[in-house]
């Protein structure tokens, strides 16, 4: 995940965050699909995704002023996503039906062969706990190494690779199952 | 497994929509005003309202307020501590828990009366504020007077907090009701909303105050009225309140309160939400019923884990069924202190004692109980002891029930330690490290301040701290005498990039060197008992979950000669069923501790380990020749001969027998294994269940309530009252009174399932 914005983006983070009202749009402009491509990821559903970045937005109104450089932007806006994801989950108890409305979904309709091959393995990852999930979405899906994903988590690389290390091993069970 | 996860890389998100886009863009930059404003001066926004209930603008108004600062500080705290009191309560039974979810009701009016009392004096010196182009500051100050005359006018303000935990997910629901009880001229609006924390707010009237207002909302509630000041002066406070971001505040605060809440009301499980738990078993099937033409021989390893009974205590306590999964039988039934006769000298490491008797929940099968019983050794046989204490003080050791609980209980073990025994204590958490070197108990009072002296935080690495455990307890180590680590975590223990088979490697070989390992469980929410299982396991060691103090006492004190003093390993026990008597057998439990049959002679296999005085109780089902509870069909070609071939050490048995039971183990220093065993006479068996001794009959309605937990089917016919009386019957001295409250759960149970 390149930065795409070069070395514009610390000046307008640092704009944005002491209420520059322009360089918060612009900020918003270019990190939009961003959010909303990862919290599709989450969710692999379009009205969920639209929904958590809206309220990834909003959330960055106010939190934008705490950023403090720290670390990289989009570490932390990875974190600012997954909360959001997690709460949207609490909130609409998506957890039960995730995996009918994936099929509703017009998104997940007429994907590719290598989507659909996809499927699966990303159906037992949502299986995990929410800790394993998002370890193994952050290291494989968004290319994260352990210490970025540590980072996003809140918790040490080491973690991250138990959570790995666990998530395999639960994985190997699921889609054993499942294949077998 | 690699390759299939990188495909998670190739997923291709539709592009947003632009109207989503546009809508978050907007909302966002609303947000970002809002915020801006609230940050500088006051500037008009009202032309400008997001999209959103005017209930959550209310209530991200009030949370804003400096005056409520005060009582949600107050609620922070409060949360907490009612969690805490709670558990504690239902821990000693000082409060009885009922069917279905508790909820915890804790009315914090008192604390918020006085806060906003003092603040709202504090706030007088501030200018009048009535008008449209009152600060925010203002505005909200208005807002929270109002309020306090509702509450002068006998309109009563209650923040009631419930806090459920669901483990991860846990929710906090907040209430603030306004209730308006005497006629009012101004309209009341009462609107709720549903964000994602429950969050209830009755709107206040729309009523301003003046100057003298404030006074009198500085008052105490009841002087309100007689300064009759609120019925006048409408300001419409309200509709000018902008809607602000602090909404974000707002959901900041409440999962403070998640936060803090979440792991504390462990009362309050609601049983549909018991699959989100964070603790993990690992699932095994159930033993199933073998024939004895075809599989004469059970072969198992001994445990004298306790862990499961406390789980399972924990979890009904709490007011849901434990997960089936967590329900080990043989560990229920070994929980309980049975008076079993013990060996009489201490070459004979234990003995076995062994009733034959009806099957309570079929009447065409028959029990074998199996009671040994591990020789006691006695206090001034006591060998040098070298302990060390490996203690997680990870950030989620952080609660009531596991930390403190921890402490005293290490503090109950050190107590009962002869002084010439040494005590070393390890932490582990981010980082790993030693808090004392190995002391002698002599100096009691330095391990004592040590163990005080432990604070949580961080996030857990477990592997480094249990190498340095392994480290200290070589330093100390003493020959002949017993080294043992005890591991005490919540849990999830984090063994980095290595795998949990290195760390059991490694638990094996500082076996073999003497040096064993028991593991202490604490808290929910993250408990991985597979991993504790293994550990100890793998080191010789019990594991045993600690859930209360009096459980505390129990596994280090009541039975410490037992934890720390090893009298036997590698116990394994081996049952030979007579197939001229016996047509079928299941072994109750054990499910984890299976032995293959050719495992019983080997003595490289490892098996259970047996402390002093312990005792094991393994329980079989048996279904004698001719019954009509016979479920395997006979073999059509199986020959007489070939099923003496098979089971080639009976042929000459007498007919006379039912089973024959053998137990290998070694002494604790040495390799080479020693056999007992005990045949079982057919002309022994008790005619009625009645006439087995008490403690046989309890240990079976203890085995008769785990399978139920399990949902087995050979007890579903068996009702839950059954085991009631059952046990009630063979309750017995109970001088610690383990027995009454293993009934209390069983009618708990009994009320939880419905039945």
């Amino acid at each position: 995940m390149g930065e795409r914005t070069g070395e514009l983006e610390p000046e307008l983070i640092r704009r944005a965050s002491q209420g520059d009202r322009l360089a918060f749009g612009q900020l918003l402009e270019q990190h939009y699909d961003f959010i909303h491509a990862v919290a599709w990821k989450w969710t692999r559903s379009s009205a969920d995704a639209d929904d958590i970045a809206q309220d990834v937005c909003v959330r960055l109104a106010s939190a934008i002023s705490g950023f403090r450089g720290e670390g990289r932007f989009r570490t932390w806006l990875y974190t600012l996503v997954l909360n959001a994801v997690r709460d949207d989950a609490r909130r609409s108890m998506r957890e039960k039906r995730k995996t009918e409305e994936w099929s509703l979904d017009p998104s997940s309709q007429g994907v590719e062969a290598e989507e659909d091959d996809m499927q699966e393995i990303w159906t037992a990852v949502q299986q995990l706990s929410p800790k394993q999930r998002d370890a193994v979405m952050l290291v494989y899906s968004e290319g994260l190494d352990h210490g970025e994903a540590a980072e996003v988590l809140g918790c040490s690389a080491n973690t991250v690779s138990w959570h790995l290390h666990e998530a395999r091993k639960r994985l190997k069970i699921i889609l054993g199952r499942e294949v077998a | 497994m690699e390759n299939e996860l990188d495909k998670l890389s190739r997923m291709t998100p539709p592009k947003p929509s632009n109207e989503a886009r546009a809508r978050a863009m907007a909302l966002a930059m609303q947000a970002f005003d809002d915020e801006k404003n609230n940050a500088a001066a006051p500037q008009g926004t009202e032309n400008t309202h997001r999209q959103s209930f005017i209930a959550t603008r209310l209530w991200r108004t009030i949370m804003n307020g400096r005056l409520l600062a005060g009582s949600a500080l107050a609620t922070l705290l409060i949360v907490p501590a009612a969690g805490y009191l709670t558990v504690q309560m239902v821990n000693n039974k000082t409060i009885p828990l009922i069917d279905g979810p508790a909820v915890k009701k804790d009315k914090v009016e008192e604390q918020k009366t006085a806060d906003r009392g003092d603040d709202a004096g504090k706030q007088l010196p501030l200018k009048p504020a009535t008008d449209q182009s009152a600060s925010q500051s203002d505005v909200d100050l208005q807002l929270q007077i109002a309020n306090e005359m509702k509450a002068g006018q006998q309109k009563r303000i209650q923040l009631d907090v419930e806090a459920k935990n669901n483990s991860e997910w846990g929710t906090v629901k907040q209430k603030t009701v306004t209730k308006t009880e005497t006629a009012k001229p101004e309209p009341v609006i009462a609107d709720e909303e549903k964000a994602d924390t429950d969050q209830k707010v009755a709107e206040v009237p729309k009523e301003a105050l003046d100057s003298s207002a404030l006074a009198g909302g500085a008052k105490p509630a009841g002087e309100a009225d007689d300064l009759g000041l609120t019925e006048n002066a409408p300001a419409d406070a309200l509709a000018s309140a902008p809607a602000t971001s602090n909404a974000v505040e707002g959901r900041v605060m409440s999962k403070k309160l998640i936060g803090a809440t979440a792991n504390e009301g462990t009362v309050a499980q609601p049983p549909l939400l018991q699959q989100e738990s964070g603790d993990r078993f690992t699932s095994k099937d159930i033993n199933p019923v073998k024939s004895v033409a075809t599989d004469p021989v059970s072969t198992f390893s001994i445990d004298v884990d306790t862990a499961s009974y406390a789980y399972a205590r924990q979890a009904i306590m709490s007011g849901r069924l434990p997960e089936a999964d967590s329900v080990r039988v043989e560990e229920m039934i070994n929980y309980f202190p049975y008076d079993w006769k013990p060996p009489e000298k201490a070459d004979q490491a234990f003995k076995a004692n062994i009733t034959v008797m009806p099957t309570p929940w079929n009447a065409n099968t028959l029990l074998m109980h199996v009671g040994i019983k591990g020789y006691e050794v006695q206090q001034q046989e006591q060998k040098p002891a070298n302990l060390v204490f490996l203690i997680d003080v990870s950030g989620s050791m952080d609660e009531p029930n596991k930390l403190p609980l921890l402490k005293s209980a290490f503090r109950l073990l050190v107590n009962k330690l002869k002084p010439t025994d040494t005590v070393s204590i390890v932490v582990y958490a981010g980082n790993s490290g030693v808090v004392l070197e190995p002391t002698k108990v002599s100096e009691k009072q330095k391990i004592l301040d040590a163990i005080d002296a432990l604070t949580p935080g961080g996030s857990t690495a477990g592997a480094e701290g249990i190498e340095a455990a392994y480290k200290l307890a070589e330093k100390a180590f003493v020959k002949d005498g017993v080294n043992r680590i005890f591991l005490a975590t919540d849990g999830d223990f984090n063994v980095g990039p290595s795998s949990d088979d290195e760390l059991k490697k490694m638990i094996e070989a500082k076996r073999k060197t003497g040096i064993f390992l028991s593991v202490l469980g604490f808290g929910t929410g993250n408990y991985n008992d597979a991993l504790m299982q293994t550990l100890a396991q793998n080191g010789n060691g019990v594991a045993a979950y600690i859930d209360t103090l009096a459980e505390a006492q129990k596994t280090l004190v009541q039975e410490a000669s037992a934890s720390i003093f090893p009298i036997a390993k590698d116990v394994k026990i081996q049952v030979e069923f007579n197939p001229e008597k016996i047509a079928e057998y299941r072994l109750i439990g054990y499910e984890t501790r299976a032995l293959k049959r050719e495992d019983f002679n080997n003595d490289k296999v490892d098996a259970g380990e047996i402390g002093s005085g312990h005792r094991v109780t393994a329980i079989y089902e048996i279904t004698p020749k001719g019954s009509p509870a016979v479920l395997n069909d006979d073999l059509r070609y199986a020959t007489k001969a070939q099923q003496d071939a098979s089971t080639v050490d009976t042929k000459n048995a007498p007919s006379d027998e039912l089973a024959f039971v053998k137990i290998r183990y070694k002494k604790p220093n040495e390799d080479k294994s020693t056999l007992i065993t005990v045949p079982v006479k057919a002309d022994e068996a008790k005619k009625t269940i009645d006439e087995a001794p008490a403690d046989v009959r309890f240990s079976v309605a203890v085995a008769a309530f785990g399978q139920k937990l399990k949902n087995e089917d050979q007890v579903s016919d068996y009702s839950w009252d059954n085991i009631i009386k059952l046990g009630t019957d063979s309750k017995g001295t109970d001088s610690y009174g383990y027995r009454a409250e293993f009934l209390k759960l069983v009618e708990l149970s009994k009320s939880l399932k419905g039945e």
